[in-house]
């Protein structure tokens, strides 16, 4: 039955034609990166990135190379510490200024005037601050995420229906059946929500900050991460492997995305209505 | 002449009546002057068919019936007028002397009487209140009555001191709105608890850095070096508010930052709509959007520098990529949110493919659209900076790295406050540009809060 299903959504006329454009696109973009070499004449732009064939005969080669694991794993450490670290501080953060007006008048404006500046202009100051290229790459991870998640959080129990809490307190509901029954699941929702942005922006940030930085503690190589390993690529001029790291990162965003989509499904299970 | 009591009596009525809600106290005291309070019993003629038209009526409490003269080709004849419900407005009318309705109290009923003339004279003294009370009187007739257009074009203007005075009058009342504004604000604990928080971030930077010189923070820049720096007229490290340089760096980013931005929009906006309009494009194009997605925008950098040449297209390019995808997204989402009927029912009615697409779909989108704008002018600074980091010549992002490699830390912290300043300004700018587009939404919002 689910076999049928998963076969009767891959061969339908949607899939199909999204599946057409993805292929008409590889071809234009290996067309276009072999112009010079089959028509003499290089087109504008394409021309200078390396053909798919070429990419995929390099990630063939590095599936097989532990330091470009290393390189994953490296990513997927300070993304994932970074953020873990951004929802420990942020999610109590944000419901303490939900609930609490006088912490809310005084967090919040510098919270607000803080806000805007890009995690990144963080990178310098954070490399000055923190001992190590690791916390200071972890620090900027956490900042991508945490402005989100705590705005998330404030605004999902803000939302809540004021009648909600009173009813609670006129049936004798004690300030913990509150915070359980009442504010834990009506925040949920946008706690899964702010969490999906921030690993996204998270993601970002790992990237440029270990672009930036120069690799982390190891000085770069196996330790540097999957931006790193694009860097050094570039400034190694194997532009193919820009490409093979530009889509591991891809995936591994994808990926984590998607863990965190299918956990926020199981924690709020009352919104798999659709 | 009226005792207290009765005057606040008086001003509540007057106050419960539509065309003078928004008239100003001082005024309001003035019109409440003139005011006479009646009270008539049930069945009672309150004036006849043709009888000289002197006063204004308002309905304090009880209820009147209102008969027009059945010559006026009234679409409605007979109204029962309530609290709060003003008749009698023949007193008002230019060129009008004698009532053109007869009234009669159906139960107890107390009226406020104004004599129009003097209420007339009352106006001229404040022309632009005059003017919208008298526009309300309009409506009123217009709406109320169903009587024909001619009898509201009666209602005399004060068009001639329009001109003059309106403009005066509502930035008069514009700067009483934000001083009153302003001063709720000043008694509520907010401004003071926003102060303490300013107050705490800032003596915890200089006391961990300054004072006690904790052992990580003694490195970093201290806010009095900060700001000495950035407010010196002749800064150690070459940057402040008084050299060319630092508004060149802005400037630059900027312009960046708005090119980036038009263009992303530009081709975003367009492209979502299709994306949301048309299914076949939709199945076509959006897959290959899908996996372009989760790439990050910053993963392009190296490959932005081998396909661009100069410094300058890179940073533009890593700028425009990041809001073109957000602003495509969100305009996309905004066309789906549409409800279905809503074309349907424009179809239905005749209107052609092209007419739904600029009647429905684009404003049904505007809302997510300028959520996109909103996200995407962001995203724009976000990458700006790290494009600026990497590659680039000048801007803010460029600032605060060469700062870095240069040990000049004050600069790194000038640049992260104005990168903040300038981003702030800019976002702010997209918000007011979509608030003042989409009033109605406002409207709405403002509306579902109450």
């Amino acid at each position: 039955m689910s076999v049928s299903n998963f076969s009767d959504k891959l061969f339908s006329k949607a899939a199909m034609r999204g599946i057409f454009a993805i292929v008409v696109f590889v071809l234009i973009w290996e067309v276009g990166a072999r112009s010079e070499q089959w028509f003499g004449y290089r087109f504008p732009f394409i021309g200078l990135v390396p053909p798919p064939t070429d990419v995929f005969v390099s990630w063939g080669g590095l599936i097989a190379d532990p330091s470009y694991w290393q390189s994953w794993y490296m990513s997927f450490l300070r993304v994932f510490g970074g953020f873990a670290a951004a929802m420990v501080i942020g999610i109590p953060m944000g419901l303490l200024m939900a609930v609490n007006k006088a912490s809310y008048g005084i967090i919040f404006p510098s919270f607000e005037v803080l806000r805007p500046i890009p995690p990144l202009a963080w990178v310098p100051a954070s490399i000055i601050f923190w001992p190590t290229q690791e916390l200071s790459i972890a620090f900027v991870t956490f900042l991508g995420a945490f402005y989100t998640i705590v705005i998330n959080v404030l605004g999902g129990a803000k939302s809540i229906n004021k009648q909600f809490l009173q009813a609670a307190q006129s049936m004798g509901a004690s300030q913990w059946d509150i915070f359980r029954r009442i504010v834990l699941p009506a925040t949920l929702p946008s706690i899964v929500v702010g969490s999906a942005v921030g690993m996204g922006i998270t993601w970002e940030v790992v990237v440029a900050a270990e672009m930036i930085s120069g690799g982390g503690s190891s000085g770069g190589g196996a330790g540097g991460g999957l931006g790193f390993f694009i860097w050094s690529s570039y400034v190694g001029g194997s532009y193919e492997q820009i490409i093979v790291g530009m889509i591991s990162i891809g995936i591994a965003g994808y990926i984590s995305s998607e863990l965190l989509r299918q956990l926020g499904g199981l924690l709020t299970p009352w919104l798999k209505t659709r | 002449m009226p005792d207290p009591a009765n005057n606040s009596e008086i001003l509540s009525a007057l106050k419960s009546a539509m065309p003078f809600q928004m008239v100003p106290g001082n005024l309001m005291q003035e019109i409440a002057a003139i005011c006479t309070q009646e009270s008539y019993e049930a069945g009672e003629k309150i004036y006849d068919l043709g009888a000289v038209a002197d006063d204004v009526f308002i309905v304090a409490y009880g209820s009147v019936r209102h008969t027009l003269s059945a010559d006026t080709d009234a679409s409605k004849h007979e109204k029962t007028m309530r609290s709060g419900d003003v008749f009698g407005w023949a007193a008002v009318l230019e060129g009008q002397s004698v009532r053109m309705a007869a009234t009669a109290s159906i139960e107890r009923t107390l009226v406020l009487r104004i004599n129009g003339k003097k209420l007339i004279k009352l106006f001229e003294s404040d022309p632009a209140v005059g003017d919208v009370v008298m526009t309300r009187f309009a409506t009123l007739i217009n709406k109320e009555f169903y009587v024909p257009r001619s009898i509201a074009d009666q209602v005399p203007g004060f068009k001639q001191a329009l001109n003059a005075s309106n403009l005066q009058g509502s930035e008069v009342t514009t700067m009483a709105l934000t001083v009153y504004r302003i001063s709720t604000w000043l008694k509520s604990p907010r401004p003071y608890l926003m102060l303490i928080g300013f107050a705490l971030f800032l003596s915890f930077w200089m006391l961990s850095v300054e004072i006690w010189k904790l052992p990580r923070f003694v490195d970093m820049p201290g806010p009095t070096e900060v700001f000495t720096e950035w407010f010196s007229e002749d800064p150690y490290y070459g940057l402040s508010i008084y050299t060319p340089e630092y508004y060149k760096h802005i400037g630059i980013s900027l312009q960046r930052i708005a090119f980036a931005f038009f263009l992303a929009t530009g081709l975003g906006v367009p492209l979502g709509l299709f994306l949301g309009w048309s299914k076949k494009f939709r199945e076509y194009i959006f897959p290959l959007f899908e996996v372009f997605r989760p790439i990050p925008v910053l993963a392009w950098v190296p490959l932005a520098i081998i396909m661009f040449s100069g410094s300058e297209t890179p940073v533009i390019f890593l700028t425009f990529l990041a809001s073109f995808f957000a602003t495509t997204l969100n305009t996309m989402l905004g066309v789906e949110s549409i409800d279905e009927s809503y074309s349907r029912a424009a179809r239905c009615l005749g209107a052609s493919r092209w007419q739904t697409f600029v009647h429905v779909v684009i404003p049904g989108a505007m809302p997510y659209i300028f959520t996109g704008l909103q996200i995407s002018i962001g995203v724009a600074w976000f990458s700006l900076v790290a494009g600026e980091m990497v590659s680039g010549q000048y801007g803010l992002g460029y600032v605060i790295n060469t700062a870095y490699m240069m040990i000049e830390y004050p600069k790194i912290i000038i640049g992260m406050i104005t990168l903040g300043v300038v981003g702030y300004i800019t976002s702010a700018m997209v918000r007011m540009m979509g608030d003042y587009l989409m009033q109605w939404r406002v409207r709405e919002l403002a509306l579902g809060d109450n």
